[in-house]
Protein backbone atom coordinates (compact mmCIF):
# COMPACT_ATOMS: atom_id res chain seq x y z
CA UNK A 1 0.00 0.00 0.00
CA UNK A 2 1.45 3.33 -1.00
CA UNK A 3 1.76 6.31 1.33
CA UNK A 4 -1.54 7.82 0.19
CA UNK A 5 -3.13 4.45 0.82
CA UNK A 6 -2.15 4.58 4.46
CA UNK A 7 -3.25 8.18 4.75
CA UNK A 8 -6.57 7.21 3.21
CA UNK A 9 -6.86 4.28 5.58
CA UNK A 10 -6.27 6.46 8.63
CA UNK A 11 -8.56 9.28 7.55
CA UNK A 12 -11.17 6.82 6.35
CA UNK A 13 -11.31 4.88 9.61
CA UNK A 14 -11.39 8.01 11.73
CA UNK A 15 -14.11 9.85 9.88
CA UNK A 16 -16.04 6.67 9.23
CA UNK A 17 -16.06 5.86 12.93
CA UNK A 18 -17.11 9.38 13.85
CA UNK A 19 -19.99 9.31 11.37
CA UNK A 20 -21.12 5.93 12.68
CA UNK A 21 -20.97 7.19 16.25
CA UNK A 22 -22.95 10.27 15.25
CA UNK A 23 -25.70 8.15 13.76
CA UNK A 24 -25.62 5.84 16.78
CA UNK A 25 -26.10 8.85 19.06
CA UNK A 26 -28.99 10.17 17.02
CA UNK A 27 -30.72 6.82 16.97
CA UNK A 28 -30.28 6.28 20.70
CA UNK A 29 -31.62 9.77 21.30
CA UNK A 30 -34.70 9.10 19.16
CA UNK A 31 -35.32 5.85 21.01
CA UNK A 32 -35.00 7.61 24.34
CA UNK A 33 -37.35 10.41 23.29
CA UNK A 34 -39.93 7.87 22.18
CA UNK A 35 -39.60 6.08 25.48
CA UNK A 36 -39.96 9.36 27.38
CA UNK A 37 -43.11 10.25 25.47
CA UNK A 38 -44.51 6.83 26.22
CA UNK A 39 -43.77 7.14 29.93
CA UNK A 40 -45.17 10.66 30.08
CA UNK A 41 -48.38 9.71 28.27
CA UNK A 42 -48.88 6.82 30.66
CA UNK A 43 -48.54 9.30 33.49
CA UNK A 44 -51.11 11.59 31.86
CA UNK A 45 -53.54 8.72 31.47
CA UNK A 46 -53.21 7.47 35.03
CA UNK A 47 -53.53 10.97 36.52
CA UNK A 48 -56.55 11.54 34.33
CA UNK A 49 -58.07 8.34 35.60
CA UNK A 50 -57.47 9.35 39.20
CA UNK A 51 -59.35 12.65 38.88
CA UNK B 1 -39.37 21.47 29.22
CA UNK B 2 -40.86 21.22 25.72
CA UNK B 3 -40.29 24.90 25.07
CA UNK B 4 -36.53 24.61 25.57
CA UNK B 5 -36.12 21.82 23.07
CA UNK B 6 -36.28 23.83 19.79
CA UNK B 7 -33.77 26.42 21.05
CA UNK B 8 -31.37 23.76 22.23
CA UNK B 9 -31.75 21.88 19.01
CA UNK B 10 -31.01 25.00 17.00
CA UNK B 11 -27.88 25.75 19.02
CA UNK B 12 -26.68 22.20 18.60
CA UNK B 13 -27.37 22.43 14.89
CA UNK B 14 -25.27 25.57 14.57
CA UNK B 15 -22.45 23.96 16.50
CA UNK B 16 -22.63 20.96 14.24
CA UNK B 17 -22.56 23.09 11.12
CA UNK B 18 -19.57 25.06 12.39
CA UNK B 19 -17.79 21.85 13.23
CA UNK B 20 -18.43 20.47 9.79
CA UNK B 21 -17.14 23.65 8.14
CA UNK B 22 -13.96 23.66 10.22
CA UNK B 23 -13.42 19.97 9.53
CA UNK B 24 -13.80 20.38 5.78
CA UNK B 25 -11.42 23.34 5.72
CA UNK B 26 -9.04 21.40 7.93
CA UNK B 27 -9.15 18.41 5.60
CA UNK B 28 -8.36 20.61 2.67
CA UNK B 29 -5.37 22.15 4.44
CA UNK B 30 -4.16 18.81 5.78
CA UNK B 31 -4.41 16.87 2.57
CA UNK B 32 -3.86 19.46 -0.15
CA UNK B 33 -2.28 22.68 1.04
CA UNK B 34 0.27 21.42 3.54
CA UNK B 35 3.36 19.99 1.89
CA UNK B 36 4.56 16.45 2.53
CA UNK B 37 7.11 16.06 5.26
CA UNK B 38 10.77 16.19 4.24
CA UNK B 39 11.55 12.89 5.99
CA UNK B 40 8.31 10.93 6.15
CA UNK B 41 6.57 12.01 2.99
CA UNK B 42 2.81 11.95 2.68
CA UNK B 43 2.16 9.67 5.65
CA UNK B 44 3.11 12.46 7.99
CA UNK B 45 -0.34 13.89 7.24
CA UNK B 46 -1.72 11.42 9.75
CA UNK B 47 -0.40 13.82 12.35
CA UNK B 48 -3.25 16.21 11.53
CA UNK B 49 -5.58 13.53 12.86
CA UNK B 50 -3.39 12.14 15.57
CA UNK B 51 -2.51 15.22 17.56
CA UNK B 52 -6.01 16.74 17.63
CA UNK B 53 -7.64 13.44 18.56
CA UNK B 54 -5.36 12.69 21.50
CA UNK B 55 -5.62 16.27 22.78
CA UNK B 56 -9.40 16.09 22.54
CA UNK B 57 -9.33 12.80 24.43
CA UNK B 58 -7.31 14.42 27.22
CA UNK B 59 -9.78 17.28 27.36
CA UNK B 60 -12.56 14.77 27.62
CA UNK B 61 -10.94 12.97 30.54
CA UNK B 62 -10.43 16.28 32.26
CA UNK B 63 -14.16 16.89 31.90
CA UNK B 64 -14.81 13.44 33.38
CA UNK B 65 -12.67 14.50 36.33
CA UNK B 66 -14.49 17.80 36.79
CA UNK B 67 -17.91 16.22 36.37
CA UNK B 68 -17.03 13.44 38.80
CA UNK B 69 -15.74 15.86 41.41
CA UNK B 70 -18.76 18.13 41.11
CA UNK B 71 -21.12 15.18 41.31
CA UNK B 72 -19.56 13.82 44.49
CA UNK B 73 -19.72 17.28 45.97
CA UNK B 74 -23.12 18.59 44.91
CA UNK B 75 -24.91 15.44 43.74
CA UNK B 76 -26.53 17.18 40.80
CA UNK B 77 -27.47 14.72 38.07
CA UNK B 78 -26.22 17.02 35.32
CA UNK B 79 -22.61 16.66 36.49
CA UNK B 80 -22.90 12.92 36.36
CA UNK B 81 -24.37 13.06 32.86
CA UNK B 82 -21.45 15.25 31.82
CA UNK B 83 -18.91 12.82 33.24
CA UNK B 84 -20.51 9.79 31.64
CA UNK B 85 -20.86 11.51 28.26
CA UNK B 86 -17.31 12.80 28.31
CA UNK B 87 -16.01 9.32 29.17
CA UNK B 88 -17.85 7.70 26.29
CA UNK B 89 -16.61 10.20 23.71
CA UNK B 90 -13.15 10.16 25.26
CA UNK B 91 -12.98 6.41 24.73
CA UNK B 92 -13.98 6.88 21.09
CA UNK B 93 -11.26 9.45 20.45
CA UNK B 94 -8.66 7.43 22.36
CA UNK B 95 -9.42 4.34 20.32
CA UNK B 96 -9.12 6.39 17.14
CA UNK B 97 -5.82 7.81 18.36
CA UNK B 98 -4.45 4.32 18.85
CA UNK B 99 -5.57 3.26 15.38
CA UNK B 100 -4.01 6.36 13.82
CA UNK B 101 -0.82 5.84 15.82
CA UNK B 102 -0.69 2.23 14.76
CA UNK B 103 -1.08 3.05 11.07
CA UNK B 104 1.50 5.82 11.35
CA UNK B 105 3.87 3.45 13.09
CA UNK B 106 3.34 0.86 10.38
CA UNK B 107 4.48 3.35 7.76
CA UNK B 108 7.46 4.74 9.65
CA UNK B 109 8.70 1.73 11.59
CA UNK B 110 7.22 -1.12 9.60
CA UNK B 111 5.30 -2.58 12.54
CA UNK B 112 1.63 -2.23 13.53
CA UNK B 113 2.47 -2.03 17.21
CA UNK B 114 5.38 -1.11 19.36
CA UNK B 115 5.61 -0.68 23.09
CA UNK B 116 6.94 2.83 22.93
CA UNK B 117 5.81 5.32 25.52
CA UNK B 118 3.16 7.15 23.49
CA UNK B 119 1.27 4.14 22.18
CA UNK B 120 1.51 2.31 25.50
CA UNK B 121 0.21 5.30 27.41
CA UNK B 122 -2.70 5.75 25.03
CA UNK B 123 -3.56 2.09 25.38
CA UNK B 124 -3.54 2.36 29.18
CA UNK B 125 -5.77 5.42 28.97
CA UNK B 126 -8.19 3.44 26.86
CA UNK B 127 -8.21 0.60 29.38
CA UNK B 128 -8.93 2.93 32.28
CA UNK B 129 -11.92 4.60 30.71
CA UNK B 130 -13.30 1.48 29.12
CA UNK B 131 -13.19 0.18 32.68
CA UNK B 132 -15.15 3.27 33.71
CA UNK B 133 -17.85 2.58 31.14
CA UNK B 134 -18.02 -1.10 32.10
CA UNK B 135 -18.23 -0.23 35.78
CA UNK B 136 -21.20 2.02 35.16
CA UNK B 137 -23.02 -0.45 32.99
CA UNK B 138 -22.52 -3.34 35.41
CA UNK B 139 -24.02 -1.62 38.44
CA UNK B 140 -27.79 -1.95 38.47
CA UNK B 141 -28.72 1.02 40.59
CA UNK B 142 -28.25 4.22 38.64
CA UNK B 143 -27.28 6.34 41.65
CA UNK B 144 -24.72 3.84 42.91
CA UNK B 145 -23.32 3.59 39.43
CA UNK B 146 -22.96 7.35 39.33
CA UNK B 147 -21.06 7.44 42.63
CA UNK B 148 -18.84 4.53 41.62
CA UNK B 149 -18.11 6.17 38.30
CA UNK B 150 -17.34 9.47 39.96
CA UNK B 151 -14.79 7.89 42.30
CA UNK B 152 -13.11 6.09 39.41
CA UNK B 153 -13.25 9.25 37.32
CA UNK B 154 -11.34 11.16 39.98
CA UNK B 155 -8.82 8.47 40.86
CA UNK B 156 -8.19 7.58 37.25
CA UNK B 157 -7.39 11.15 36.34
CA UNK B 158 -5.13 11.63 39.36
CA UNK B 159 -3.24 8.50 38.42
CA UNK B 160 -2.58 9.65 34.84
CA UNK B 161 0.51 11.78 35.62
CA UNK B 162 1.97 8.90 37.65
CA UNK B 163 1.31 6.45 34.84
CA UNK B 164 2.78 8.92 32.38
CA UNK B 165 5.97 9.27 34.40
CA UNK B 166 6.43 5.59 35.03
CA UNK B 167 5.87 4.53 31.42
CA UNK B 168 8.18 7.22 30.07
CA UNK B 169 10.98 6.33 32.48
CA UNK B 170 10.52 2.69 31.66
CA UNK B 171 10.81 3.26 27.93
CA UNK B 172 13.42 5.99 27.77
CA UNK B 173 15.87 4.33 30.09
CA UNK B 174 16.28 1.40 27.76
CA UNK B 175 15.64 2.70 24.28
CA UNK B 176 18.41 4.21 22.22
CA UNK B 177 17.59 7.87 21.48
CA UNK B 178 18.15 7.45 17.78
CA UNK B 179 14.74 5.87 17.19
CA UNK B 180 12.57 8.35 15.40
CA UNK B 181 9.10 8.80 16.78
CA UNK B 182 6.39 10.32 14.65
CA UNK B 183 5.55 12.86 17.33
CA UNK B 184 9.16 13.89 17.67
CA UNK B 185 9.62 14.73 14.02
CA UNK B 186 12.30 17.39 13.55
CA UNK B 187 10.48 20.67 13.90
CA UNK B 188 13.18 22.89 12.46
CA UNK B 189 11.82 22.13 9.01
CA UNK B 190 8.22 22.95 9.81
CA UNK B 191 6.45 24.66 7.01
CA UNK B 192 4.08 27.37 8.27
CA UNK B 193 1.19 25.80 6.35
CA UNK B 194 1.68 22.61 8.35
CA UNK B 195 1.13 24.53 11.53
CA UNK B 196 -1.97 26.15 10.06
CA UNK B 197 -3.30 22.77 8.97
CA UNK B 198 -2.73 21.46 12.48
CA UNK B 199 -4.50 24.39 14.11
CA UNK B 200 -7.48 24.26 11.76
CA UNK B 201 -7.78 20.49 12.20
CA UNK B 202 -7.62 20.94 15.94
CA UNK B 203 -10.35 23.56 15.89
CA UNK B 204 -12.46 21.25 13.76
CA UNK B 205 -11.96 18.38 16.20
CA UNK B 206 -12.73 20.60 19.16
CA UNK B 207 -15.98 21.84 17.67
CA UNK B 208 -16.90 18.31 16.67
CA UNK B 209 -16.15 17.13 20.17
CA UNK B 210 -18.45 19.66 21.77
CA UNK B 211 -21.13 18.87 19.22
CA UNK B 212 -20.93 15.14 20.02
CA UNK B 213 -20.81 15.95 23.71
CA UNK B 214 -23.95 18.05 23.49
CA UNK B 215 -25.76 15.23 21.70
CA UNK B 216 -24.60 12.60 24.15
CA UNK B 217 -25.51 14.90 27.04
CA UNK B 218 -29.01 15.28 25.63
CA UNK B 219 -29.29 11.51 25.52
CA UNK B 220 -28.21 11.29 29.14
CA UNK B 221 -30.69 13.98 30.13
CA UNK B 222 -33.55 12.18 28.39
CA UNK B 223 -32.66 8.93 30.12
CA UNK B 224 -32.58 10.69 33.47
CA UNK B 225 -36.01 12.15 32.78
CA UNK B 226 -37.37 8.72 31.91
CA UNK B 227 -36.02 7.35 35.13
CA UNK B 228 -37.43 10.24 37.15
CA UNK B 229 -40.89 9.77 35.61
CA UNK B 230 -40.81 6.05 36.27
CA UNK B 231 -39.85 6.59 39.90
CA UNK B 232 -42.70 9.09 40.29
CA UNK B 233 -45.18 6.67 38.84
CA UNK B 234 -44.13 3.86 41.08
CA UNK B 235 -44.65 5.94 44.21
CA UNK C 1 -5.55 10.86 67.10
CA UNK C 2 -9.16 9.87 66.87
CA UNK C 3 -8.79 8.57 63.33
CA UNK C 4 -6.02 6.19 64.29
CA UNK C 5 -7.87 4.99 67.36
CA UNK C 6 -10.95 4.12 65.35
CA UNK C 7 -8.78 2.52 62.69
CA UNK C 8 -7.07 0.25 65.17
CA UNK C 9 -10.44 -0.70 66.66
CA UNK C 10 -11.82 -1.77 63.31
CA UNK C 11 -8.55 -3.42 62.35
CA UNK C 12 -8.52 -5.50 65.52
CA UNK C 13 -12.05 -6.66 64.80
CA UNK C 14 -11.11 -7.85 61.31
CA UNK C 15 -7.92 -9.50 62.51
CA UNK C 16 -9.84 -11.30 65.24
CA UNK C 17 -12.38 -12.58 62.73
CA UNK C 18 -9.66 -13.72 60.40
CA UNK C 19 -7.65 -15.36 63.15
CA UNK C 20 -10.62 -17.46 64.16
CA UNK C 21 -11.24 -18.90 60.72
CA UNK C 22 -8.14 -18.03 58.69
CA UNK C 23 -10.14 -18.42 55.47
CA UNK C 24 -8.68 -15.62 53.46
CA UNK C 25 -5.16 -16.05 54.69
CA UNK C 26 -4.88 -19.73 53.88
CA UNK C 27 -6.55 -19.42 50.51
CA UNK C 28 -4.31 -16.53 49.54
CA UNK C 29 -1.20 -18.32 50.67
CA UNK C 30 -1.91 -21.53 48.82
CA UNK C 31 -3.00 -19.66 45.73
CA UNK C 32 0.21 -17.63 45.74
CA UNK C 33 2.33 -20.77 46.10
CA UNK C 34 0.31 -22.55 43.44
CA UNK C 35 0.96 -19.74 40.98
CA UNK C 36 4.69 -20.19 41.45
CA UNK C 37 4.33 -23.79 40.37
CA UNK C 38 2.21 -22.82 37.39
CA UNK C 39 4.77 -20.21 36.38
CA UNK C 40 7.55 -22.75 36.54
CA UNK C 41 5.72 -25.07 34.17
CA UNK C 42 4.57 -22.28 31.88
CA UNK C 43 7.79 -20.37 31.56
CA UNK C 44 10.19 -23.30 31.77
CA UNK C 45 12.49 -21.17 33.82
CA UNK C 46 16.14 -21.95 33.39
CA UNK C 47 18.50 -21.49 36.33
CA UNK C 48 20.48 -18.72 34.69
CA UNK C 49 17.37 -16.70 33.97
CA UNK C 50 15.63 -17.10 37.29
CA UNK C 51 17.18 -14.13 39.06
CA UNK C 52 16.20 -11.80 36.23
CA UNK C 53 12.61 -13.03 36.18
CA UNK C 54 12.12 -13.21 39.94
CA UNK C 55 10.62 -9.74 40.55
CA UNK C 56 8.12 -10.13 37.72
CA UNK C 57 7.09 -13.63 38.72
CA UNK C 58 6.68 -12.68 42.34
CA UNK C 59 4.60 -9.66 41.49
CA UNK C 60 2.36 -11.53 39.08
CA UNK C 61 1.73 -13.96 41.87
CA UNK C 62 1.06 -11.20 44.39
CA UNK C 63 -1.24 -9.29 42.06
CA UNK C 64 -3.53 -12.24 41.54
CA UNK C 65 -3.34 -13.35 45.13
CA UNK C 66 -4.01 -9.83 46.33
CA UNK C 67 -6.98 -9.45 44.03
CA UNK C 68 -8.37 -12.63 45.54
CA UNK C 69 -8.06 -11.05 48.97
CA UNK C 70 -9.63 -7.81 47.80
CA UNK C 71 -12.79 -9.48 46.59
CA UNK C 72 -13.24 -10.92 50.09
CA UNK C 73 -12.48 -7.77 51.95
CA UNK C 74 -16.00 -6.54 52.57
CA UNK C 75 -17.51 -9.97 52.93
CA UNK C 76 -17.88 -9.82 56.74
CA UNK C 77 -19.78 -6.55 56.45
CA UNK C 78 -22.12 -7.78 53.78
CA UNK C 79 -23.53 -10.44 56.01
CA UNK C 80 -26.25 -9.57 58.52
CA UNK C 81 -26.43 -5.94 57.44
CA UNK C 82 -23.23 -5.17 59.30
CA UNK C 83 -22.38 -2.57 56.71
CA UNK C 84 -25.51 -0.59 57.44
CA UNK C 85 -24.79 -0.77 61.15
CA UNK C 86 -21.26 0.46 60.61
CA UNK C 87 -22.42 3.31 58.42
CA UNK C 88 -24.99 4.42 60.95
CA UNK C 89 -22.40 4.49 63.70
CA UNK C 90 -20.40 7.70 64.25
CA UNK C 91 -17.25 6.03 63.02
CA UNK C 92 -15.17 8.06 60.60
CA UNK C 93 -15.36 6.50 57.12
CA UNK C 94 -11.71 7.30 56.69
CA UNK C 95 -10.95 5.01 59.62
CA UNK C 96 -12.99 2.29 57.93
CA UNK C 97 -10.89 2.72 54.81
CA UNK C 98 -7.59 2.63 56.70
CA UNK C 99 -8.67 -0.43 58.65
CA UNK C 100 -9.72 -2.35 55.54
CA UNK C 101 -6.59 -1.44 53.59
CA UNK C 102 -4.48 -2.19 56.61
CA UNK C 103 -6.14 -5.53 57.06
CA UNK C 104 -5.55 -6.54 53.46
CA UNK C 105 -1.99 -5.25 53.71
CA UNK C 106 -1.32 -7.38 56.78
CA UNK C 107 -2.72 -10.46 55.06
CA UNK C 108 -0.54 -9.84 52.05
CA UNK C 109 2.54 -9.24 54.16
CA UNK C 110 2.05 -12.57 55.87
CA UNK C 111 1.63 -14.25 52.50
CA UNK C 112 4.72 -12.51 51.12
CA UNK C 113 6.84 -13.40 54.13
CA UNK C 114 6.17 -17.05 53.36
CA UNK C 115 6.04 -17.00 49.56
CA UNK C 116 9.24 -15.04 48.95
CA UNK C 117 11.53 -17.41 50.86
CA UNK C 118 9.59 -20.29 49.31
CA UNK C 119 10.46 -18.86 45.91
CA UNK C 120 14.11 -18.69 46.92
CA UNK C 121 14.01 -22.34 47.94
CA UNK C 122 12.11 -23.60 44.91
CA UNK C 123 14.32 -21.83 42.41
CA UNK C 124 17.60 -22.26 44.27
CA UNK C 125 18.45 -18.61 44.53
CA UNK C 126 21.60 -17.89 46.53
CA UNK C 127 20.98 -14.25 47.36
CA UNK C 128 19.30 -14.66 50.76
CA UNK C 129 21.04 -11.57 52.06
CA UNK C 130 18.99 -9.38 49.74
CA UNK C 131 15.67 -10.42 51.23
CA UNK C 132 15.33 -7.57 53.77
CA UNK C 133 15.73 -4.93 51.08
CA UNK C 134 13.37 -6.79 48.80
CA UNK C 135 10.78 -7.09 51.55
CA UNK C 136 10.90 -3.36 52.13
CA UNK C 137 10.35 -2.55 48.48
CA UNK C 138 7.60 -5.12 48.33
CA UNK C 139 5.97 -3.57 51.36
CA UNK C 140 5.75 -0.22 49.61
CA UNK C 141 4.38 -1.77 46.47
CA UNK C 142 1.88 -3.88 48.35
CA UNK C 143 0.72 -0.80 50.26
CA UNK C 144 -0.07 0.94 47.00
CA UNK C 145 -1.93 -2.14 45.84
CA UNK C 146 -3.97 -2.46 49.02
CA UNK C 147 -4.83 1.22 49.20
CA UNK C 148 -6.07 1.53 45.64
CA UNK C 149 -7.50 -1.96 45.70
CA UNK C 150 -9.64 -1.26 48.75
CA UNK C 151 -11.19 1.76 47.06
CA UNK C 152 -11.86 -0.22 43.90
CA UNK C 153 -13.23 -3.13 45.88
CA UNK C 154 -15.64 -0.80 47.63
CA UNK C 155 -16.97 0.82 44.48
CA UNK C 156 -17.44 -2.50 42.68
CA UNK C 157 -19.21 -4.00 45.67
CA UNK C 158 -22.64 -4.10 44.03
CA UNK C 159 -21.59 -4.66 40.45
CA UNK C 160 -22.36 -7.71 38.39
CA UNK C 161 -19.37 -9.79 37.35
CA UNK C 162 -17.56 -8.20 40.28
CA UNK C 163 -14.65 -10.66 40.34
CA UNK C 164 -13.82 -9.72 36.76
CA UNK C 165 -14.60 -6.04 37.04
CA UNK C 166 -12.33 -5.44 40.03
CA UNK C 167 -9.08 -6.42 38.28
CA UNK C 168 -10.27 -4.70 35.11
CA UNK C 169 -10.53 -1.31 36.80
CA UNK C 170 -7.67 -1.84 39.24
CA UNK C 171 -4.80 -3.16 37.12
CA UNK C 172 -4.36 -0.25 34.69
CA UNK C 173 -4.24 2.14 37.64
CA UNK C 174 -1.62 -0.08 39.29
CA UNK C 175 0.88 0.25 36.48
CA UNK C 176 3.09 2.84 38.22
CA UNK C 177 3.33 0.57 41.27
CA UNK C 178 4.08 -2.51 39.20
CA UNK C 179 6.76 -0.77 37.16
CA UNK C 180 8.35 0.96 40.14
CA UNK C 181 8.40 -2.07 42.43
CA UNK C 182 9.76 -4.43 39.83
CA UNK C 183 12.45 -1.99 38.65
CA UNK C 184 13.61 -1.49 42.25
CA UNK C 185 13.64 -5.22 42.88
CA UNK C 186 15.55 -5.84 39.66
CA UNK C 187 18.27 -3.44 40.68
CA UNK C 188 18.52 -4.96 44.15
CA UNK C 189 18.86 -8.43 42.70
CA UNK C 190 21.35 -7.36 40.07
CA UNK C 191 23.68 -5.10 42.03
CA UNK C 192 22.63 -5.57 45.65
CA UNK C 193 21.34 -2.03 46.12
CA UNK C 194 18.80 0.35 44.63
CA UNK C 195 21.36 2.24 42.61
CA UNK C 196 19.75 4.26 39.84
CA UNK C 197 16.31 2.96 40.80
CA UNK C 198 15.95 5.60 43.51
CA UNK C 199 13.59 7.74 41.39
CA UNK C 200 11.37 4.69 41.10
CA UNK C 201 11.30 4.39 44.86
CA UNK C 202 10.28 8.02 45.16
CA UNK C 203 7.51 7.47 42.64
CA UNK C 204 6.32 4.48 44.64
CA UNK C 205 6.27 6.39 47.91
CA UNK C 206 4.53 9.28 46.20
CA UNK C 207 1.88 6.95 44.85
CA UNK C 208 1.26 5.46 48.28
CA UNK C 209 0.98 8.84 49.97
CA UNK C 210 -1.30 10.32 47.32
CA UNK C 211 -3.80 7.51 47.22
CA UNK C 212 -3.74 6.91 50.94
CA UNK C 213 -4.79 10.54 51.37
CA UNK C 214 -7.34 10.39 48.56
CA UNK C 215 -8.76 7.19 50.01
CA UNK C 216 -9.24 8.64 53.47
CA UNK C 217 -10.89 11.77 52.08
CA UNK C 218 -13.06 10.10 49.50
CA UNK C 219 -14.24 7.03 51.36
CA UNK C 220 -17.21 8.89 52.80
CA UNK C 221 -18.78 8.88 49.39
CA UNK C 222 -17.49 5.51 48.26
CA UNK C 223 -19.06 3.34 50.89
CA UNK C 224 -22.50 4.82 51.34
CA UNK C 225 -23.71 2.26 48.87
Amino acid sequence: MGPWGFVGLAYGIVWGAIVIYLFSLKRRYQDAQTELARVESREAITSHVKT
Amino acid sequence: MAAQAPVKKKRKGILGALALAAIVVGLYWSLVVAPPDAYQGEVQRIMYLHLPSILTAYLSYFLVFIGSGMYLWKREKRDDILAHSAAEIGVLFTALTIIEGSIWGRTTWGVWWTWDARLTLTAILLLIYVGYLMLRSLIEDEDRAAVAGAVLGIIGFLDIPLIHMSVYWWRTLHQPPSILRPDKAPWENVHPTMLTALVISFIGFLLLYFYLLSLRYGLGETRAQIRARRLEQES
Amino acid sequence: MELLRQTSLLLRKDLLLEWRRRDSLLTMFFFGALLLFVFHFSFDIEPDRVAAMTPALLWLSFLFTGTLGLTQIFQPERENHCLDALLMSPLDRGAFFLAKSGFNLLLMIVVEIVVIPLFWILFNLPSWNLLPQLFLVNLLGTTGFCVLGTIMSAITLRARARELLLPLVLFPLMIPVILATIRCMENIMRVGALGDAVPWLRLLIGFDVIFLTVGVLIFDWVIES
